[in-house]
């Protein structure tokens, strides 16, 4: 039997603890607060100043931008993460005052200067300030920063590499996705998602790559980035590439692109004798894509023993429009007892309602 | 001179907006979420109201659907802002009865523009 002494004790350590951390927590948030009323304190005479210039006609900025440099360093220091939140916040006229107002201050050199900071904060910091100001020349610097010892400064990186825009980012991104520092894919593809067309050569490099990961990415971002250009090597991914999942992105990215150039590895996709993912991804694709030509060889599935390909087979003809939903109903009229015509009443019912889904849906990860 | 109302609860937005406005001759009045517009309303209606689509607690789109089911603000122009990332939103914004709807980032001058031509549109 446990002493009571010993219960006792345990309790009142608990209790000890508990009180312990609640008052750290209390000190922390207090001293978080003391030191942004003191900085609001501080930035507050020449926060009209920042409203003025974003707001101002372009005659009268110059005179603005002119007072905001002069603007002491600890006030400026207290006004500045507003600046860098505004920079995300506004466009146009506004956002190039901004920029314009960095530079007077030489503030984007000192965000390159502080890359190197012993600091992960300031680093952090300053990945964030040269993405916003999308700052071309730091790419190099924030390209190292992608191998950075801490993770919160990786993530900053590759999302400044992403607002930047320079395409020459793009395989030190796709680098940054494997390795013992590796940055979440998630934030690699928003990043190249957000290079646009600039990246394609170098994305469709990135299918060539040996990671599995790296080619799934890069097949991603080609179809969400609309590239019909790099179609071939889409086309290639899905025929050739050894890894499921880079043909499912494969597939899905063909949809997305709607180009004609699709339709026949899309239907070679989904013919019975493969995995079952790329199966209803490539079905679910052809819908996307819409060619009557794809009717035929999509109504021959609907009897699929898999009921997942089955069923989206079905709401990809439901998708064709009248030559798809056709051979829907002759698959209810011409095979009654079947498990094809069983799918195609399905959909059909669920259409009459308007609850058809029509997102194909297949998690694999890697 | 119109009077405006805005809600948005990030205080950098709400300032520009406030600031942009005011300087345009209107009057603004700038309150941090849905609830405190509902409140800020019932004191007295404005000509225009703009809101942040995502707030705490009572979004934009409640406001906006409650400012259209009650008789004395069913006509009350409404001006949504909401961000790139949620331009999903801005359907729904339209079925809850707004009128325009202005994206994150957004110039000042823009801004300005379209209050002045929902104003306008509501004038006729």
């Amino acid at each position: 039997m446990i002493p009571l002494d010993f219960i006792t004790g345990a309790l009142l350590y608990l209790l000890a603890v508990g009180l312990a951390l609640s008052l750290l927590v209390t000190v922390i948030r207090g001293a978080r607060t003391l030191r942004r009323r003191r900085r609001e304190r501080v930035a507050a005479p020449v926060r009209g100043l920042l409203l003025e210039l974003l707001c101002a006609p372009e005659e009268e900025q110059g005179e603005l931008l002119e007072r905001m440099a002069r603007i002491d360093r600890r006030t400026w220091t207290a006004l500045e993460p507003t600046v860098a939140a505004m920079l995300g916040k506004v466009s146009g006229r506004a956002r190039t005052a901004l920029v314009r107002l960095y530079e007077m201050r030489g503030s984007a050199a000192q965000a390159v200067a502080d890359l190197g900071s012993r600091s992960a904060v300031r680093r952090g910091r300053a990945a964030q300030v040269l993405g916003q100001l999308r700052h071309r020349p730091a790419t190099p610097s924030l390209c190292r920063l992608l191998d950075d010892r801490d993770r919160e400064v990786r993530l900053a990186a590759a999302r400044a590499l992403g607002r930047t825009g320079d395409p020459a980012a793009v395989p030190h991104l796709l680098r940054s996705l494997h390795g013992p520092r590796a940055v979440s894919p998630k934030i690699v593809t928003a990043a190249l998602t957000s290079l646009g067309a600039d990246a394609w050569h170098r994305l469709a490099a990135g299918l060539q790559d040996p990671a599995p990961l790296v080619r799934a990415v890069a097949v991603e971002v080609l179809g969400v980035t609309g590239a019909i250009a790099r179609t071939p090597d889409i086309v290639r991914a899905l025929r050739e590439d050894p890894e499921t999942e880079v043909r499912i992105r494969a597939a899905r990215a063909l949809g997305r692109l709607g180009m004609p150039d699709g339709l026949e590895p899309l239907l070679a996709a989904i013919r019975p004798g493969q995995p079952a993912a790329p199966r209803i991804v490539a079905a679910g694709a052809l819908g996307s894509l819409g060619a009557e030509a794809a009717t035929g060889p999509l109504a021959a599935l609907l009897g699929d023993p898999d009921p997942h390909v089955a069923g989206t087979v079905a709401r990809a003809l439901l998708r064709l429009g009248p030559p798809g939903e056709a051979a829907l109903r002759g698959a209810v009229r011409d095979r009654p007892d079947t498990r094809a015509a069983a799918q195609a009443r399905a959909v059909l019912a669920e259409a009459a309602v308007g609850g058809t889904r029509h997102d194909v849906l297949v998690e694999v990860s890697l | 001179m119109a009077r405006v109302l805005v809600a948005d609860d990030d205080a950098d937005i709400r300032d520009l907006v406030a600031f942009k406005l005011t300087q345009s001759g209107h009057q603004v009045t700038a309150v941090e979420d849905g609830m405190a517009a509902l409140r800020a309303l019932r004191e007295g209606p404005p000509d225009l109201v703009l809101l942040d689509i995502r707030m705490p607690g009572m979004s934009g789109l409640d406001v906006c659907r409650e400012l259209r089911a009650a008789q004395e603000t069913a006509s009350l122009p409404v001006i949504l802002i909401t961000a790139r990332s949620q331009e999903g939103d801005v359907e729904l914004g339209f079925s809850a009865g707004a009128d325009d709807y202005i994206v994150k980032p957004f110039s000042p001058r823009e801004l300005s523009s379209r209050v002045n031509a929902v104003l306008s549109r509501a004038e006729r």
